[in-house]
């Protein structure tokens, strides 16, 4: 399929697309009003736990219906990090990688021993059960009322470079430099010796095994990988205003594995294109119905109605996802 | 009542149901391979019907019976629709990796029950509402001392036990239940003395569809009914299944009444909202000791 590249040549690659994303989003915002731009960067946070999905299930075949909650072990360690012991929200994120990355050890020596529905079923139990231990220890993590949280103002040097910017635009610069990190690193994973290992994984458990290839420890590695990802996107998430249970319902794991199916679960291309859908399509829905006179109820369950539909579609018709989809068309012009 | 017969009590009425969504995951995991996470939301759908047709006057058992019915159509249809054509397309790439040709079909059933949840909203309004049910649920008397169970929870294990009884002379004594068995056993061999597997297959299906129909119909008059109440419905009985061992329809059973008496004792001795993380510890301790369940076989489970 692809030639082998050296790392040079990858990193280079990498960091070319990440500048790109970057860019993309930042010259986007600037044609967007502010409630746009706020859900701007509502995709540019989501796509960092939609890339953990690529990993896992994507390029290493494991199944997780608990991404949800592992973005909430991410949100509520910064929020308690920042509240609690008054840490910057910076270093907070960055330690959130490493305290869910370490949760993610945890899952991943259990999860190891599993495939998948008995994953699926594992982790959607997870998704249900983690956001409720917060309602458990009430006194420390402030049960259903959560931990309120945001980005702050935007500092002065900030404004001084590039005079006023609201605060959904705030939002979106203090997301940005962490997704193309992300991006970067995922893209540098996926392309070298580490990205092939976990393929042939998935591949073949068997023929991976005789290759040389440890199953168990890769199976972890990953886990650790996607849980630091989802932990850092938690974290983000969080920060829009509230850390608390109904921020991270178990409806946020399978929105997250939609978008990653959607745009190709192979392909980083498609995550992107994925998280796209899944945030904008619902207005765009609500834009058109608007010029209808459709019943209330109607309005509200459509998109719902439509990303199910567009999720079953996908599997069906085309398992690949529009990445696949796109990379099919191609094939057939050169022939 | 001392604490612990209340909880015993309650225990065995909620196992009855949890048991049968037990069942429902068993059966389709048997005849077709596949765990289906859309099996609550099919009965969350057939639920409405039956309590649609109650509000336009119908008897309770008519609109029981046209539940079940369409409990067992939803699962056919599921099976025929979506499933077959799923599993049977062999040459698409993404399917052809190991780890995908069971991911997949899960990933497909989270797209159906996603589906049914927004066709319910937009038909139903999605609103909680009440669901009757046919026995008062007051609790029973004996003398002056009232029992912690009520009329509703006798009909709830009474029903659920003519249903094991009828599944048990199903798979022992009919040629149908014999060939079912012996396709979830060895489709090939099965396929070479001339059983049709495809067929059996989507049987597996619609009777699952009926058993989780029953479940939903028996638990809406404590839990009401909305789109999403039914959701942790399956979580528990995903946990059942797996307990009890997910190739055994014994073990589905026996794991939902564990699971029954494990979350009401939970609720009984310690808080409500320690449930969630009971099924949890509960679930990983059951994978840890005993992966393919207390009646599950080894060699079936696919690790």
């Amino acid at each position: 399929m692809s030639k082998v590249k050296t790392y040079k040549v990858i990193g280079l690659r990498s960091t070319l697309l990440s500048l790109i994303l970057f860019l993309f989003f930042i010259l986007l915002s600037k044609q967007f009003e502010p409630y746009n731009q706020s859900q701007l960067a509502n995709i540019a946070m989501l796509l960092i736990a939609v890339l953990s999905i690529t990993l896992l299930t994507g390029a290493s075949g494991q199944i997780s219906l608990g991404q949800g909650a592992i973005m909430a072990v991410g949100g509520y360690s910064s929020a308690l990090l920042v509240t609690r012991l008054g840490l910057s929200m910076w270093l907070a994120f960055i330690l959130a990688i490493f305290i869910s990355a370490l949760f993610g050890l945890f899952l991943g020596l259990a999860a190891a021993r599993l495939s998948g529905p008995y994953l699926a079923g594992t982790t959607l139990v997870m998704a249900l059960a983690i956001p409720s231990i917060a309602v458990r220890f009430e006194t420390f993590f402030s049960g259903d009322v959560g931990l309120s949280v945001d980005y702050g103002m935007p500092p002065e040097w900030l404004t001084n470079l590039v005079g006023e910017i609201s605060i959904e635009e705030w939002s979106l610069y203090v997301v940005l430099p962490f997704t193309a990190v992300a991006l970067f690193a995922v893209l540098n994973l996926l392309n070298t010796r580490t990205g092939r290992t976990w393929r042939a994984v998935r591949d073949n458990e068997v023929a991976a095994a005789l290759a040389g290839i440890n199953i168990g420890r890769t199976k972890v590695i990953v886990f650790v990988c996607a849980s630091g990802l989802a932990g850092l996107a938690g974290a983000l998430y969080g920060f829009r205003g509230l850390v608390a249970p109904s921020v991270y319902p178990t409806d946020l794991s399978l929105t997250l594995l939609t978008a990653a199916v959607i745009g190709g679960l192979r392909s980083i291309g498609g995550a992107i294109f994925g998280t796209f859908v899944i945030v904008f399509l619902p207005d765009l829905i609500e834009k058109v119905t608007k010029n209808f006179a459709i019943p209330e109820t109607v309005g509200i369950y459509l998109p719902a109605l439509t990303i199910g539909l567009l999720l079953l579609l996908t599997v069906i018709l085309n398992p690949r996802g529009a990445a696949g989809a796109l990379e099919h068309i191609r094939h057939k012009k050169k022939h | 009542m001392t604490p612990f017969l209340t909880a015993f009590f309650s225990g065995t009425a909620q196992g009855a149901i949890y048991a049968l969504v037990s069942l429902g995951l068993v059966l389709v995991w048997r005849s077709a391979g596949v765990v289906n996470f859309a099996q609550m939301g099919q009965a969350m759908f057939t639920t409405y019907i039956a309590s649609q047709l109650i509000q336009h006057s119908y008897s309770y058992w008519s609109a029981f019976l046209i539940a079940l019915i369409s409990g067992a159509a939803l699962g056919a249809l599921v099976d025929l629709g979506l499933m077959r054509p799923l599993t049977s397309r062999k040459n698409s790439q993404l399917l052809n990796s190991q780890s995908m040709r069971t991911t997949i079909p899960v990933i497909a059933s989270l797209g159906i029950l996603g589906v049914l949840k927004a066709l319910a909203g937009i038909f139903w309004a999605g609103e909680e509402r009440g669901f009757p049910s046919p026995v008062a649920p007051n609790a029973i008397k004996i003398g002056d001392t009232s029992l912690a169970i009520t009329g509703f929870d006798l009909f709830v294990i009474g029903v659920v036990f003519l249903t094991l009884v009828l599944t048990t002379i199903f798979f022992t004594k009919t040629g149908m239940g014999l060939a079912m068995r012996a396709s979830a056993l060895n489709p090939e061999v099965t396929r070479l003395s001339g059983i049709k597997v495809g067929s059996v297959r989507t049987l597996g299906w619609a009777i699952s569809g009926i058993a989780s129909s029953l479940a939903g119909l028996l638990v809406t008059p404590r839990t009401n009914l909305s789109p999403n109440t039914l959701d942790l419905l399956l979580i528990i009985g995903f946990t059942a299944a797996v307990v009890g061992g997910l190739s055994s329809l014994a073990g589905s059973v026996l794991g939902g009444f564990i699971l029954g008496y494990v979350i009401s004792f939970v609720n009984v001795y310690s808080a409500p909202e320690n449930v969630f993380i009971a099924i949890l510890a509960f679930l990983l301790l059951a994978l840890f000791i005993r992966p393919q369940g207390i009646l599950g076989s080894k060699e079936v489970r696919s690790v």
